[in-house]
């Protein structure tokens, strides 16, 4: 019993210290707002929102006022194949004439929720740590916990920054995905369902996000693997010592499971009074779920597919269309089966692997899993190649805009200039996600060994 | 033996005359479907523009009245609101530059020279030598070489009303282009066939100023089709008046009183055609106007002039971008104004009594439906909507911790 006491102190203690970083998250994240309301209200015309890197056709802010307008002339907003996206997003982003604050407070909220599922990650990895003996003094972090520096790497990321500004709708598909993570990680099956079903939504790839909440609802926060534990109760045999048996709770993933078909009944039956007038549900699936997943649009962007689908044939796009799509979904269960006891990592890695791999990929999205990145700072400290992809994304991002410049603008080079940057950027984004994953599983590793080596001591 | 013989060619006799007997009456089938369909189509399409096809077949300088005729049907139809696009002009225009043109660049119609009809704003689509027999089966067939621009085809669809004017020398079933080709009725007629078959035309307006001119639709059986002539069988076309400063005749008797009757009238008259054709007197016109009405299915005094010689369209003028159409405004408010809407009307409000289902789901559905409409604003509705996820989502959660 003292010894829970003093754990509670412990972590209290800990949280008390990070609560002046608290003080420097709080000023920082005020001066990125300031910045970004002083970029938005800047007097000359930055041209972000017709850039390809920011607005694609599904999250363009010109299709969203088309496809507005198109429902105020009582037709069908998805009449004339402009407007991709939610009819509930009409509804809220419609009539606004300040949405460039929507995009600015979605940012915030974003960014207060990922301190908030940093400092729960960081409480159980600590419980984790300590229940395994391994906690000491140089695992402290400095003056700004991991949350803290995860939600300001999201804020300060020049990504997120012309996204928001740019006024495309991606900052709001990451405030309901970032939701979905916070209500799995706090264990709120209600929040987690309201936030994967918009994001599902909103736009079609966070769908894959069910498996890691489920696991998260299930198993909670990341932990080392759970062997370690159990290798440990053998050792501790006739200690007394409480077990930190981790047991999937069926009760919230079966809670989890209600609110989700709760709350997609209910934004179906919004929906379909949204698009009852003009149009149907059917044409809605269509034209939102269809629209990307048979990649109608070709016009460039950042990702991979646009260049090779128009070369394709028309006999072959069917098939290239499923392989391109289950690129996505054949690594959701061997990433699954080794992650599952870390499903906020397994979330980040699938956050990633669909960011770089869907059809019409914006820096919106990478600025997501980027932020996330920052989530796993303590276990990822040991990272390879860290600088090297730091190089390559900022090369990236400098190089790509000056290709898109010299294609279209001044006809001095063509569309393989501009994909070369977008397969440097893929292959940057792959060495990422496959250096990031593997020094998760050498954490683990070296977690495992030392526990053995404490246990053999 | 001799009985089976006659069996087997009586059998196969029999199959024969079955298979012809089947053969005619699925050909008779066909042609009753078919002719079902054409007769039944011009009915069924809404009349959604207006072409002019202005032809003027002769050339030199003492045919001066016949363009003169052309240039000035042309300025009554862009008058009454055909646009320069849908109207096709084929001229040997050879008159207003011509060396004996006592005013050059100048082409009057009346010797009191109070309208140029050569002034600014005239376009023509075939000049001079262009204007030949081919041309202008081509041009009423559609069959262009690829290269011919747009400006110079007949882009009419099923819903146009046509005009052609045709004016020059002719005689017993047959009008002379430019003094070294013959149109024939026939060809014209097969012409006029080939346009309906490919839907072409909703209705065709045929007026002819030649001698003779009514020989000409001797031969037309296509549906759909009027035509006006300036006189019979036998008779000539006689020219109003000689200008003496010019040093021509000016205009034709016909055309001179088509002109008159239409300088009273503006784009908003509903003057019929069977006005028109009353209002031409064989003693005026020194011959006796023709015009063939049995192709034609609508009662005359009901069809207003302007749906061949103009072009009414009814345009609705907003103010902002964005807010063109209030919410219960129907497309049916914006439609131009045809001469067929009671029927259409009564035809939509039968398709919907057809339509009205039994099932019982469907009326429940539909009730509901019936039901919300009568919410009203079925985007506040939306919007409630939205706004009540927030404080489920917060009661929500506030249960489950």
């Amino acid at each position: 019993m003292p010894t829970a006491n003093t754990e509670e102190e412990n972590s209290k203690s800990e949280l008390q210290k990070n609560h002046g970083g608290g003080g420097g998250f709080t000023r920082w994240a005020v001066v990125a707002v300031i910045f970004r309301l002083a970029l938005i209200y800047f007097p000359g015309n930055l041209n972000l929102s017709s850039r390809p890197e920011v607005s694609t056709p599904l999250t363009s802010i010109r299709r969203l006022a088309e496809g507005y307008w198109l429902k105020q002339s009582s037709m069908s907003p998805y009449a004339g194949s402009m407007y991709h996206g939610s009819p509930l997003l009409l509804s809220v982003l419609g009539p606004l004439t300040v949405k460039s604050l929507v995009f600015v407070l979605a940012d915030l909220i974003s960014s207060i929720l990922i301190r908030a599922t940093g400092r729960k990650l960081q409480i159980a990895y600590r419980k984790s740590l300590k229940s395994l003996n391994l906690l000491n003094k140089s695992t402290d972090s400095g003056a700004l916990s991991s949350g803290d520096i995860a939600a300001l790497v999201y804020l300060w990321n020049p990504f997120t920054i012309v996204a928001c500004v740019g006024l495309s709708t991606s900052p709001v598909e990451n405030l309901f995905t970032i939701l979905t993570l916070y209500g799995a990680a706090t264990g709120l099956a209600p929040l987690a369902a309201f936030g994967w079903v918009m994001a599902t939504h909103l736009s079609l790839y966070p769908a894959i996000l069910i498996i890691p909440v489920i696991l998260l609802l299930g198993y909670g926060p990341d932990a080392p693997p759970s062997k370690l534990f159990r290798s440990k109760e053998h050792g501790k045999v006739g200690d007394g010592k409480s077990s930190q048996e981790i047991i999937f709770s069926w009760r919230r993933v079966f809670h989890l499971l209600v609110w989700t078909s709760l709350w997609s009944v209910y934004v179906l039956v919004l929906c379909s009074i949204s698009v009852k007038q003009h149009g149907s549900l059917q044409e809605m699936f269509q034209r939102t779920y269809g629209f990307i997943l048979t990649v109608e649009d070709l016009s460039p962007n950042i990702g991979v597919l646009w260049y090779f689908f128009a070369e394709v044939f028309d006999f072959f796009r069917d098939f290239f269309l499923i392989v391109f799509h289950s690129n996505i979904l054949f690594m959701i269960l061997p990433l699954a089966i080794r992650l599952k006891h870390r499903p906020c990592f397994l979330a980040f890695v699938y956050i990633a692997i669909s960011s770089m791999l869907k059809s019409y990929p914006s820096v919106g999205d990478s600025a997501l899993y980027l932020g996330l990145l920052g989530l796993f700072l303590d276990e990822l400290a040991d990272m390879q190649f860290s600088f090297f992809l730091f190089c390559g994304y900022v090369g990236v991002s400098l190089l790509s805009p000056v290709m898109h410049n010299l294609w279209i603008w001044r006809g001095t080079g063509n569309a393989n200039f501009y994909y070369a940057t977008a397969m440097a950027y893929a292959c940057f984004q792959i060495v990422l996600v496959v250096e990031s994953v593997s020094s998760m599983l050498n954490h683990d590793r070296k977690l495992t060994k030392l526990s053995t080596s404490k246990l053999q001591k | 033996m001799r009985s089976k013989l006659p069996d087997a060619a009586s059998s196969r006799k029999m199959a024969a005359s079955s298979a012809v007997v089947a053969i005619l009456a699925s050909i008779w089938l066909c042609s009753s479907i078919a002719a079902d369909a054409s007769g039944s189509s011009s009915e069924t399409t809404m009349h959604t523009n207006n072409w002019a096809v202005l032809v003027c077949t002769s050339r030199f300088w003492f045919n001066y009245r016949h363009m003169a005729n052309t240039l000035s049907l042309y300025r009554t139809v862009k008058r009454l609101g055909i646009p320069d696009e849908r109207i096709i002009l084929m001229l040997a225009d050879d008159m207003a530059c011509n060396s004996r043109n006592k005013y050059p660049a100048q082409v009057f119609n009346n010797e009191n020279h109070w309208l140029n009809l050569y002034g600014d704003n005239v376009e023509v689509d075939y000049r001079g030598y262009e204007v030949t027999v081919e041309n202008f089966l081509r041009v009423l067939t559609g069959r262009h070489e690829s290269a011919v621009p747009r400006s110079k085809r007949l882009l009419s669809d099923e819903g146009s009303h046509i005009l052609l004017y045709m004016t020059g020398h002719g005689g017993d079933e047959f009008l002379k282009f430019q003094d070294s080709e013959e149109l024939q009725s026939h060809d014209l007629a097969d012409a006029v066939k080939q346009m309906k078959e490919k839907h072409r035309f909703k209705e065709l307006l045929i007026m002819v100023d030649t001698c003779q001119a009514a020989t000409l639709f001797n031969q037309l059986h296509s549906p759909g089709v009027l035509a006006i002539a300036s006189s019979m069988k036998g008779e000539n076309s006689y020219s109003h008046h000689l200008d003496s400063d010019v040093g021509v005749s000016v205009v034709d008797r016909f055309t001179f009183y088509t002109l008159a009757f239409f300088e009273r009238l503006n784009m908003y008259d509903n003057a019929s055609l069977s006005r028109l054709f009353n209002s031409y007197d064989p003693n005026l016109l020194m011959s006796n106007a023709y015009y063939r009405t049995d192709l034609y299915q609508r009662n005359l005094q009901e069809v207003p002039v302007t749906n061949f010689f103009g072009s009414v369209m009814e345009t609705v003028h907003t103010d902002s971008a964005y807010r063109a159409f209030p919410q219960k405004n129907t497309p049916r408010e914006t439609r131009i104004r045809t001469g067929n809407t009671a029927e259409d009307d009564s035809r939509r409000s039968i398709l919907t009594d057809m339509t009205k289902a039994e099932c019982p789901f469907t009326r429940i559905v539909s009730s509901l439906e019936s039901k919300m409409e009568t919410v009203g604003n079925l985007d506040s509705l939306v919007n409630y909507g939205l706004v009540m996820i927030l404080p489920v989502l917060v009661v929500s959660v506030w249960l489950s911790t």
